[in-house]
């Protein structure tokens, strides 16, 4: 098996639309990576580049020594499924998952025997005789995961495959899903606006923003370290407050923070701070790295409970476990603590418009 | 003083009226509308047809089934034996079917080439089909009597460019003499079974694009995207998935236009061969052309209409019968 390289990628549609820049990004062999971003950011027009069903503007794609960029979709032996699944309605469930090999011209008893197959790895055994019409949104989906592994393909992708399904087997296939990757060890290219999706299923996460990749790296790396406010407000929830850099520390104005590792920006330089709601803690006794502020709201949310802060001119977030003892109510004055090796620190730089 | 109120005289009731239901009234008038439009005109040829033509005169009522005897075995029967008119219903049938299944054939690229442009040029295009559909049969049947004519037509485009010198030098004169599209001396295509079809087609593709757009526009693009991803090249994909799931629509077309072409008149009148007249114009001829005989005209538009129904009938069989076997 080999690694699926993007090298320069673009894509600019008729008209002048930029759908994506240019892209490099490697997709290691056997790993599931997850294209994470908003609606409009690029990663369905980037999956669909790899699939060759778009062809890229700029740059060149290749998989192992073989350059692909060219190459047709039907000649690229990549499986994909599609959001709405795409099954044929006109064929049965074994008929639609032995497409691939009816058109390789396999004979019918070995495509029967295939599809039995991938009909029991997708724990859908003895439906082959079905309809399309008469599967649920689930066993659908099952299907054209199956039929898309049926060519055994080199890279598998998977286009918002969890979007047509309620949140309980959205929940279910998702596990499901990685469980199956896992096991066939198959390069696995998930498209997904749900950073919670990506983080349960993903090997790695490459988070996408109009057209360009923000970061790429690990789930836990993601969360953690944040390469850019982008990433930091699209993964997870956090505190943002904006400050001006002064000897190595953030000028809040009302405060001054610590970043560890320091800051890499020059005095005056404006600044975003960012610092997750469960890394931020609330403190009775002054000390470094403080905000004082003044408690406007309080909830339990099942195992965590969560603590709103007006400070610094914005509104803070703080989350601990409810097991914590905690006498605290609305219009406590408080101090906000975040430790310096929690915040992450951004260029306040105005994107260009378009 | 009086506690107790005198109990009030009432008036006389007057007669209930029944109430009238103003929906099922409506509902009565609809019906009765349709029975008249609908129904009784095709009664009445059914009753025209069991009539009697006076010679010389005009036709009474009767219950006689010789018109449809002498449609179906001639006049002479039982001591002679004649097939015009089943023959002429052969040629209805004949030109109606490859017609519409070629008006089809030749739409369905088309519009499936259509249905793949931007939406802009999809409307450009449904714009222009539609403004064509307000031709007339006669009018196309002008412009193609004229495209056609030995004169001024093709042939004399063909003679004067010097296809028709090659065609007999290299031996193809005679294939097209045998085909019936050449006479001793030029290419002719009037009357030939080749103009009328081309003409009956060529008036109903507008219909079979109009036909097969709705369908086709609604095509899931994902399928054929998901077919290519199989390995499916552009052709397979239309034959292993366009093609199976616009089944429905292609037959449904391809029914419709064929029965709108059995009516078809004026195409037949100028383009096909006397021998190769179709029962429309026989029909026209019994009850308002030269053999003025209205219940054999009658019987036979009753055997026209059934036989389409029973061909209709068979067909919707077949595709549910296909339908189940796939």
């Amino acid at each position: 098996m080999a690694d699926l390289r993007l090298n320069g990628v673009g894509k600019t549609f008729a008209g002048g639309v930029v759908a994506v820049e240019e892209v490099s990004l490697d997709f290691p062999a056997g790993k599931l990576t997850a294209l994470l971003g908003p609606s409009g950011c690029g990663k369905t027009t980037l999956l669909r580049m790899i699939a060759g069903l778009e062809a890229p503007s700029r740059g060149r794609i290749t998989l192992g020594a073989a350059d692909i960029t060219e190459r047709p979709a039907h000649a690229r032996g990549f499986g994909m499924v599609f959001q709405s699944f795409a099954l044929f309605p006109h064929l049965s469930v074994a008929e639609n998952i032995a497409y691939s090999l009816a058109i390789a011209g396999v004979g019918r008893p070995e495509r029967r025997a295939k599809a039995e197959a991938l009909l029991e790895l997708v724990q859908l055994p003895s439906m082959g005789d079905r309809r399309i019409g008469a599967l649920s949104g689930g066993q659908r989906q099952r299907v054209a995961i199956a039929r898309a592994l049926a060519q055994e393909p080199s890279v598998f992708l998977l286009d918002e495959p969890m979007s047509a399904l309620d949140a309980k087997l959205r929940e279910e296939m998702q596990v499901e899903l990685r469980l199956l990757q896992q096991k066939l060890g198959i390069t696995t290219i998930v498209v997904t606006h749900d950073q919670r999706e990506a983080m349960t299923m993903a090997d790695r996460i490459v988070v996408m923003s109009e057209g360009r990749v923000e970061q790429a790296g690990p789930p836990t790396e993601i969360y953690a370290r944040p390469a850019t406010e982008f990433v930091a407000s699209f993964i997870g929830k956090a505190n943002f407050l904006k400050g001006t850099v002064r000897d190595g520390m953030v000028d809040l104005g009302c405060a001054a923070l610590a970043i560890e590792p320091p800051a890499p920006f020059v005095d005056g330089a404006e600044v975003t701070i960012a610092c997750r709601p469960e890394a931020t803690r609330l403190v009775a006794e002054a000390g470094a790295n403080q905000i004082p502020g003044t408690v406007t709201f309080v909830r339990d949310v099942g195992p965590t409970r969560e603590i709103f802060v007006d400070a610094a001119g914005t509104r803070l977030t703080c989350v601990m476990a409810s097991t914590e003892e905690s006498r605290i109510t609305a219009g406590d004055a408080v101090r906000v603590a975040m430790p310096p090796d929690a915040i992450r620190a951004y260029p306040r730089i105005p994107r260009p418009l378009g | 003083m009086r506690d107790q109120a005198a109990p009030a005289i009432e008036a006389p009731a007057a007669p209930a009226l029944p109430r009238v239901d103003a929906g099922r009234l409506w509902r009565g008038a609809l019906w009765a509308l349709i029975g008249l439009v609908g129904v009784v005109p095709f009664i009445l040829v059914i009753a025209i047809s069991f009539g009697e033509k006076i010679e010389g005169a005009a036709w009474v009522w009767g219950f006689d089934t010789a018109n449809y005897s002498r449609f179906f075995v001639g006049i002479g029967w039982p001591d002679e034996i004649s097939f015009l008119f089943s023959q002429k219903l052969f040629f209805s049938l004949y030109y109606a079917a490859i017609a519409a299944v070629l008006a089809v054939i030749l739409a369905f690229p088309f519009t499936y080439l259509m249905t793949r442009q931007k939406r802009r040029t999809q409307a450009v295009w449904l714009v222009f089909l539609l403004a064509s559909l307000s031709l007339s049969e006669v009018f196309v049947v002008m412009g193609w009597d004229v495209l056609l004519s030995n004169r001024s037509g093709l042939p004399m485009v063909f003679r004067e460019t010097g296809i028709t010198a090659w065609l007999k030098e290299a031996g193809y004169f005679d294939t097209l003499r045998e085909w019936g599209l050449a006479n001793p001396r030029d290419v002719k295509f009037k009357t030939s079974a080749f103009a009328t079809i081309l003409t009956l087609t060529y008036l109903v593709w507008p219909y079979a694009v109009i036909l097969l757009y709705p369908a086709l526009s609604r095509l899931d693009t994902a399928m054929l995207e998901a077919a290519r991803t199989m390995g499916a090249r552009p052709l397979v994909v239309v034959r292993t998935v366009v093609l199976p799931a616009m089944r429905i629509p292609l037959i449904g077309a391809t029914l419709l236009l064929f029965v709108f072409l059995l009516g078809a008149y004026v195409t037949i009148t100028v383009f096909a061969a006397p021998a190769q007249h179709t029962l429309t114009l026989s029909i026209y001829d019994a009850i308002r052309g030269q053999t003025l005989n209205a219940p054999f005209g009658a019987a036979q538009a009753v055997v026209l209409l059934g036989t389409a129904g029973l061909l209709l009938g068979a067909s919707a069989l077949l595709a549910r019968w296909a339908e189940r076997r796939a």
